[in-house]
């Protein structure tokens, strides 16, 4: 049942992708309500399927197919909000995809569900994950919407006033939106951080471990705590700030794959239910 | 005579050759008033996007070599490979679509004609526009009057000014929060002002070198006018900072410009430059922080907009048409009417002639109402003699045909070296031509 609503999602999204691409090339409110029915439609089986599937795992996603739904659902949700609150369905081209490259890998995998760690086996996990997840996506986007700034003053500064200049938001607009969302991530992550840290510290049999996830984390944390920093107090902005959103997202990301050990034999059995 | 224009434009010439043609309001009357002791008819339109010269005299090629000698000297031997030349019915409707703004860079904006009518002022005053480019001009400001209201061409926008503000739309999201300048209190800088401030904008600082002027545009687009020496620690403020100045040397510089930049903290700023020549020296685009536009990109920009127009455009294209047919075919009723009066003047003068020897002949031998019959007898022969040709004169018009009989009926009748005498006797012959052209694209 779960599937069929997740292979349903993945083609409206998929529609979405297409539309929003349309409105890229052609701008009309008709393409823009079409991508934001798609999308908010495929959101609500996506969200009936993870409810379902959640439900029976103790509200946490198990495994990279059920961590790669969650994202790209987390993904499209923020999207939608922000379209919603700022009417740019221009963000849609960028984001639908991305989040369809997220979702797609999910759906290849197969087999069953991998082992949890007693250790972690907490009442805090859901939040712990829940954040994480949150936080990477809430970074997917701003990585997303570093790369349309990044084309957009390319455009402004080679004076290039063709289908990107006209259609994609102000330099101001993208950035200001970066801040939000690194500001949000940054926040999430801190506290995936902390609940991650208190699982060590209540569980001491799971030890601390300066593996590829634990370093990545750290230094993603680190890298968006300074860009942070750096806004607030040095008044970055721009392409640097751009970059560096990038990167951070990318460090988030291998903290994310990292969570998953693809070369057990556990890995064969991840598959969305 | 003939209408020429020799001009160049932002389609044909860079904008550094524009530069170098962009002369101060004095300067361009001291040429006008060479020009016109040579003696040549000149308008001569300077604008941002171009520099036209449009001539009428009686001997078009010297008009023309004083006119490319006046170029060249100008802007150099490089500004003449950028010409381009319209001879006269093809002069006469570039002038109107110029005049119609559908030449012009941001097709349908409203500036332009408003630059031909001060160019045209000044002509006048120059002793340079005098009959025939006086009838042109007139037809030529009568016909924007009818595409501005019969067309759709000005509404959907739009002048440099606008295009300017759109621009900016692209780095910030609204001017409302946004510290605006506008350097220059120019009829470029009110322009701007007001879409600015049309736009949005809240803090609209205006700057100009004579600081009432900045403050009565201030003061009529609800603005506040600072002295001209502010100019640096406003641009430091400044996130929009649009200029229009008659400055012959950028204002501001790679360097000047980066020297605020530690003040304002990476802060992006927008520029635009509408002046030529340039306030804003190229080098200051390379700035990180700081987005340059000059009216060249400004063109670029509005590219799409004028495809947008193009169906008012066509549209306006036809009333040029028509407007530039009614004046050809008044100026020929008007060039042809001394010809069949001078042709009647030649008849009657014949006839009279001729009755008055056949009298004189005769003498005494004929009484007072055979004397007035034969008198009548001639200016009927005239008449009768003349009605045929005034009839099909006038019946085919002015253009083509009816100036080639106009023409012909004057050399038959020997009428046109009656008009040459004339001409001669009033007017100085020309000095001789400046330095000749070549190369000059035509």
């Amino acid at each position: 049942m779960s599937h069929t609503l997740v292979s349903l999602a993945c083609h409206a999204y998929g529609l979405a992708a297409v539309v929003y691409l349309a409105y890229l090339v052609r701008q009309s409110e008709v393409l823009a309500t079409a991508g934001r029915v798609l999308v908010g439609g495929g959101l609500a089986l996506h969200g009936v399927a993870l409810f379902e599937l959640l439900g029976a795992q103790s509200g946490r996603p198990v495994g990279l197919a059920q961590g790669f739904s969650a994202l790209a659902f987390l993904l499209l949700a923020i999207f939608l909000a922000l379209d919603v609150r700022y009417r740019r369905p221009v963000l849609g081209a960028f984001i639908t995809p991305l989040a369809l490259t997220v979702l797609l890998p999910g759906l290849l995998l197969h087999g069953g569900q991998a082992p949890l760690p007693p250790g972690v086996r907490q009442p805090l996990l859901p939040l712990h994950i829940s954040l994480a997840l949150l936080g990477l996506a809430a970074f997917a986007v701003a990585a997303g919407v570093g790369v349309m700034y990044l084309l957009m003053e390319k455009q402004v500064k080679a004076k290039r006033f063709g289908l990107l200049f006209a259609r994609l938001p102000s330099l101001e607009f993208l950035d200001t939106l970066n801040r939000r969302l690194v500001l949000w991530g940054f926040i999430a992550l801190s506290i995936t951080l902390v609940t991650g840290t208190a699982f060590v510290v209540t569980a001491p049999e799971l030890g601390w471990h300066w593996d590829g996830k634990s370093i990545a984390t750290v230094v993603a944390w680190g890298v968006f705590a300074a860009l942070v920093n750096a806004r607030i107090f040095a008044g970055w902005r721009g392409r640097r700030v751009a970059l560096l959103t990038m990167a951070g997202f990318c460090l988030v990301l291998v903290s994310f794959l990292s969570s998953y050990d693809l070369a057990s034999p556990t890995a064969s059995a991840m598959r969305l239910p | 005579m003939e209408l020429i224009c020799i001009g160049l434009s932002h389609r044909t010439a860079p904008l550094t050759v524009r530069e170098r043609l962009a002369l101060s309001e004095a300067r361009q009357v001291e040429v006008l008033q060479r020009l016109a002791q040579a003696p040549v008819e000149a308008l001569w339109v300077s604008t941002c996007n171009r520099v036209e010269v449009y001539l009428s005299a009686p001997d078009a090629a010297m008009a023309r070599q004083r006119v490319l000698g006046e170029i060249q000297a100008l802007g150099g031997p490089e500004a003449l490979e950028h010409l381009y030349e319209h001879q006269g019915e093809n002069a006469l409707v570039h002038l109107f679509r110029v005049a119609g703004s559908l030449d012009s860079m941001v097709l349908g904006e409203a500036q332009i004609l408003g630059q031909v009518k001060d160019a045209f002022e000044r002509g006048q005053g120059a002793g340079a526009v005098r009959g025939e480019l006086t009838r042109a001009c007139a037809a030529a400001f009568s016909c924007a009057k009818r595409v501005r209201t019969e067309t759709a061409i000005g509404r959907a926008s739009t002048s440099m000014a606008a295009a300017a503000v759109q621009l900016a739309s692209k780095v910030f999201d609204g001017l409302k929060d946004k510290t605006v300048l506008v350097v220059g209190a120019g009829e470029m800088g009110e322009l701007a002002a007001r879409h600015l401030k049309g736009a949005g904008a809240t803090k609209l600082f205006i700057t100009n070198r004579t600081l009432a002027r900045a403050e009565g545009l201030a003061a009529e687009v609800g603005g506040t006018a600072r002295p001209f020496d502010e100019l640096f620690a406003l641009l430091a403020a400044a996130d929009v900072v649009v200029c229009s100045t008659a400055s012959p040397v950028p204002l501001f510089t790679k360097e000047n410009v980066g020297s605020v930049g530690r003040a304002r903290k990476g802060r992006p700023l927008f520029m635009v430059d509408l002046a030529v020549p340039r306030d804003i020296d190229p080098g200051v685009g390379s700035l990180d922080w700081v987005h340059a536009y000059d009216v060249d990109d400004i063109q670029k920009f509005v590219a799409d907009n004028a495809a947008a127009r193009a169906e008012e455009a066509q549209k306006a294209g036809v009333l040029v048409a028509q407007e530039v047919a009614r004046f050809v075919k008044e100026r020929a009723l008007r060039e042809g009417t001394p010809v069949l009066a001078r042709l009647r003047q030649r008849a009657e003068a014949i006839a009279r002639a001729e009755v008055e020897r056949t009298l004189g002949a005769l003498g005494d031998s004929l009484n007072d109402k055979q004397r007035k019959s034969i008198e009548a007898m001639g200016r009927a022969i005239v008449n009768k003699l003349l009605h045929e040709p005034t009839s099909r004169l006038r019946a085919v018009g002015p253009e083509g045909e009816g100036n080639r009989l106009a023409g012909a009926a004057a050399e038959l009748f020997g009428l046109l070296e009656l008009e040459d005498a004339a001409s001669e006797k009033a007017v100085p012959v020309a000095a001789a031509p400046a330095q000749a052209a070549t190369g000059a694209k035509r």
